[in-house]
């Protein structure tokens, strides 16, 4: 019925672009940011529950069939404009080292000469508190398993830096110290116990949790400590339809780009854990405004951090996969699959991490959501970008943040990023046409890039033909002009583009590629005559509805 | 350029959906109405979310959510009062239905009561204390009392030569109250565990369509016959034990020896036995496979002129020793038995395994060597969370036929 009805919304509004009742591009196309005009104050706190999510993903979301459509909340031009989910950062902006380094990090760290233990953390694989540091402030504060000692502290200081740069609301997260001979208990900390009843918070039962958790030689403990966010907890979002007490959440998350995107940057750190629990609405007041603001709350399910030691088959197989499952039961185990005979070198501050094998379409969180299914090639392409943004220096400062003790395990985690990257962005950066920033100049020459040749993972003698035409932003209809062509990323525009201020020309721009034949599908730009030059309003990838979808079973074959 | 007219309106929450199709379609835009000259993409998505204001509301689960969710809230968070129950009263007594009604009388420590009915009417009902964090989460108690009736428990003479048709049955009756405490010096791997019951056992005249065994032996031939001992039951298990738990694990092993002492009130029927038992699980392609094995040997000590009464002495056969065989097929002072699985992962939630049971039973401890086994071999499936297996379902052939193995704990 969902479906239905997104399908009928969407001819309506297409109805209406052919029936000439509303422009294609509005005046203040393409938007940077995306509005949040309503009051949000009345979202209700909701916490959906770990099993129910489970299961439905496992066995319901995992039948899911991706709809084909564009990410909805991009804009004219293919982008993700900021908004309370999202802000253009690397790939957008420049990020230097040190933005990365400080990340979402903008108060001051804790300070642990004493922490008060208000309660045992609840969520997550990995053991932890609430606590007040010495001057008040409360932090959530995460342990490492003896397992992985330095590896769930530092993955989730390393991943945050990441996924801050890429653009997600983020927890101010710092790598301080546990010592317990430093600690006090808040006399109205509690712990429920096996009977139901909350009694007062022990000495015990820190030990208990301490004794499961790395310990350093001097009696301390590392820790990562995630400062409280500020507004009204609402609970996790979930990765498909919208709130529904929220009036700006209009779009259904599952085509929200991002989160479709997570599909790639979740292969590229290895986030496996994509789950509602893992995320975070807040209601915070901006600007006036109540909103509610989206977070990914917990990164730290990256790189090699799985939840026990011997998680073999993580980010290569859904938690309940029917396929695998029947496979190994009628071969009785002989039908392998790729993680049983990975190679790794395991650091445990790093856990299973691996470059070499690593196949980004292959690549499975727990559970599949339905954002991460509905990843189409050009939102894959979008991600991409953004993944090649990382230089090797970026990279290696974001690990640098881990303070892993040993520094080849420092150098490690680095060059596999580096791998992984490498592999996304060859992937995903070849698999449409790689045209972006198409740009017209007065003077009548059309520039573009080619971001699978500036990403070093393309070459090759390639012609690019526009086919130009006059486009009537009111009734859609368009006529055409010329086709020029050109063996360089620069070609001649027609001679007889209208100069007219608000005059529109489109564009189509294809590929010719002995080597990738998926880029003959050509881009489409739009460009409005200004007063005396051309602005970029418009571009597409792919059209709505390309059914193919990023997945292993689908992969772009060199034409020789 | 399609998709991009669409952008930042389209929703597939039935409600906004339906507002997309009244609002594009239908009636004219707020925000056209407002500036009809210019109109921008912001006015347009301003007057989407306008008009979401007028059907808000909180979230409401549907009701499979309801129902998953209180199911979680009882899982990790809740104290299951009634519990279902699948232990019998004694090896033999078939399909069981039972439960169980949980209490905790402290933040840790519960009473459980609970009891279960076999189709062939062998009863349990039994009371336990559980203390399971003293000593600065070191130790653990439990103080156990009930009365179990087995009213065909199957005796088919003593040793290894004896035949199915060979089968005699015999009624117990048992009240029973145990104490058994369980430290952990060191946490984890060092075990040690101590324990006292106080029992009473009446033997009596089987029921069902075989011989009672009172018809064929006398007390004389065969000790215990139409006895009612009282005995006092102490033991002792030193164990090093590193699975990941007992009721589930692919890797680790243990390794423990549990002397036991009987003594009888009236010293006619005491005597001393020893368990040493062995497991190992070795993991095999990122532990995809599993070769577990399993040494179990039980060796008695009589005391003085005392004799053992047949009721308790080792046995092979059964759901958990020789899966092959009927419970209790052979009974004799000794017994040895080796298992061997190799389990498979279907998925994170299913294994299957191929196995082989061997054993026996001998009258002198100085049998109890790898001849003359008898053996069988099958094939079963287990349902199994992290740690535990709450179903285990196995088919064992043996030379004396074919027999189904329901179980709701782990093999070993």
């Amino acid at each position: 019925m969902t479906r239905l009805l997104l399908v009928i919304g969407v001819a309506a509004i297409l109805s209406r672009v052919s029936s000439g009742a509303s422009p294609q591009f509005y005046p203040d196309d393409p938007l940077a940011r995306e509005p949040e005009s309503q009051d949000a104050s009345k979202a209700q706190p909701y916490f959906q529950g770990s099993l129910f999510e489970m299961t439905t993903n496992l066995f319901v979301t995992a039948d899911y069939k991706p709809s084909g459509h564009r990410a909805q909340n991009i804009n004219t031009i293919d982008e993700v404009p900021d908004s309370n989910w999202f802000t253009n950062r690397i790939g957008s902006t420049r990020v230097t080292v040190e933005d990365l380094v400080r990340g979402p990090n903008a108060g001051v760290p804790p300070d642990p000469s004493r922490w008060t233990l208000m309660r045992e953390k609840t969520s997550g694989s990995h053991p932890g508190f609430t606590a007040r540091d010495a001057r008040g402030d409360i932090w959530f504060l995460e342990f490492d398993p003896t397992y992985f000692p330095e590896g769930a502290t530092g993955a989730v200081e390393v991943a945050t830096k990441i996924f801050w740069a890429l653009g997600y609301n983020q927890v101010e997260s710092f790598l301080t110290t546990f010592d317990p001979a430093r600690v006090d208990f808040d006399p109205k900390a509690t712990l429920r116990r096996p009977s139901g009843a909350r009694t007062r918070f022990t000495k015990d039962d820190m030990n208990a949790v301490l004794e499961r958790v790395a310990r350093r030689p001097d009696g301390t403990y590392r820790v990562i400590a995630g400062r409280l966010l500020p507004g009204k907890v609402l609970g996790g979002f979930q990765y498909d339809g919208t709130r529904p007490d929220d009036p700006n959440d209009i779009i259904a998350h599952e085509h929200r780009r991002e989160l479709r995107a997570l599909h790639v940057f979740g292969a590229w750190t290895n986030l496996t854990d994509l789950k509602a629990s893992n995320t975070l609405d807040t209601l915070v007041t901006e600007n006036g405004r109540t909103v509610v603001k989206h977070y990914l709350q917990d990164v730290g399910s990256t790189f090699g951090m799985c939840n026990d030691l011997h998680e073999w088959d993580l980010s290569y197989e859904h938690f309940y996969q029917t396929g695998t499952t029947l496979r190994r039961l009628l071969s009785f185990g002989f039908a392998l699959s790729p993680w049983q005979t990975i190679r790794y070198v395991e650091y445990p501050s790093i856990g299973k991490f691996e470059g070499d094998r690593f196949d980004p379409r292959a690549w499975r969180p727990q559970t599949p959501t339905a954002a991460y299914l509905e990843l189409r090639d050009d939102d894959a392409f979008w991600a991409a970008q953004r993944v090649a943004a990382f230089t090797d220096e970026l990279i290696r400062a974001a690990v640098h943040t881990g303070e892993y003790s040993g520094p080849s395990a420092e150098k490690y985690l680095a060059d596999v990023l580096i791998k992984r990257r490498d592999k996304v962005v060859r992937t995903y950066l070849t698999a449409v046409n790689p045209i972006v920033s198409p740009r017209l100049e007065p003077a009548g020459r059309l520039t573009f890039d080619n971001a699978a040749f500036a990403a070093g993972v393309a070459s090759g003698l390639v012609t690019y033909r526009a086919s130009w035409f006059r486009f009537d932003n009111t009734t859609g209809e368009t006529q055409p002009l010329a086709q020029t062509a050109g063996t360089t990323t620069s070609i001649d525009a027609p001679r007889n583009l209208p100069t007219a201020p608000g005059a529109f020309v489109g564009v189509d721009i294809a590929v010719d590629s002995e080597t990738y034949a998926s880029w003959r599908r050509p881009i489409r730009a739009y460009f409005r005559r200004g007063d005396a030059q051309w602005t970029l309003v418009g571009f597409e990838r792919l059209p709505d509805n390309t059914i193919e979808t990023p997945d292993s079973t689908r992969r772009e074959r060199p034409t020789r | 350029m399609l998709a991009s007219t669409m952008q930042k309106c389209g929703a597939t929450r039935m409600n906004t959906a339906w507002w997309l199709v009244l609002v594009i379609v239908m009636s004219p835009l707020p925000s056209f109405a407002q500036t009809p000259s210019e109109p921008t993409r912001e006015a347009v998505i301003e007057g989407a979310q306008a008009e979401k204001l007028n059907d808000l509301h909180p979230y409401e689960p549907g009701r499979m959510e309801g129902l998953l969710n209180r199911a979680e809230d009882i899982l990790v968070n809740g104290v299951p009062r009634w519990h279902p129950f699948f232990d019998n009263a004694y090896y033999g007594g078939g399909f069981t239905l039972g439960a169980g009604y949980a209490h905790h009388v402290s933040p840790y420590s519960m009473v459980d009561v609970r009891g279960s009915y076999t189709v062939l009417g062998y009863k349990l009902l039994e009371a336990e204390f559980t203390s399971p964090r003293l000593f600065h989460r070191r130790g653990s108690l439990s103080v156990l009392g009930g009365w179990r009736e087995a009213t065909q428990a199957a005796f088919y003479g003593l040793g290894m030569g004896t035949a199915l048709q060979d089968r005699t049955n015999f009624d117990f009756q048992e009240p029973y109250g145990s104490t058994t405490f369980t430290f952990w010096p060191t946490r984890r791997l060092f075990m040690l565990r101590g324990g006292v019951e106080l029992s009473r056992w009446s033997q009596r005249e089987g029921e069902g369509s075989f011989p009672s065994v009172d018809k064929v032996y006398t007390p004389t031939t065969l000790p215990g016959v139409g006895t009612t001992t009282t005995y006092v039951h102490s033991q002792g298990t030193v164990g090093f034990d590193w699975r990941t738990s007992p009721g589930y694990s692919r890797r680790g092993g243990f390794y423990g020896v549990t002397l036991h002492d009987y003594t009888d009130h009236d010293e006619k029927l005491g005597f001393r036995q020893v368990d040493y038992e062995a497991i190992q699980h070795f993991p095999i392609l990122r532990e995809s496979w599993v070769i577990s094995l399993r040494g179990y040997a039980q060796t008695s000590y009589t005391k003085d002129d005392q004799q053992i009464p047949f009721f308790l002495l080792p046995y092979v056969g059964s759901g958990s020793t020789m899966r092959g065989f009927e419970s209790h097929r052979f009974r004799d002072q000794n017994r040895i038995v080796a298992q061997a699985e190799w389990r498979i992962m279907v998925n994170r939630f299913i294994d299957t395994a191929f196995f082989f049971d061997a054993g026996k039973v001998t009258a002198r401890r100085a049998d109890l060597d790898f001849t003359g086994l008898k053996s069988d071999y099958g094939f079963g499936v287990r349902f199994h969370g992290p740690f535990g297996t709450p179903l285990r379902v196995d088919v064992a052939r043996s030379p004396e036929g074919t027999q189904l193995v329901m179980s709701a704990h782990a093999m070993f």
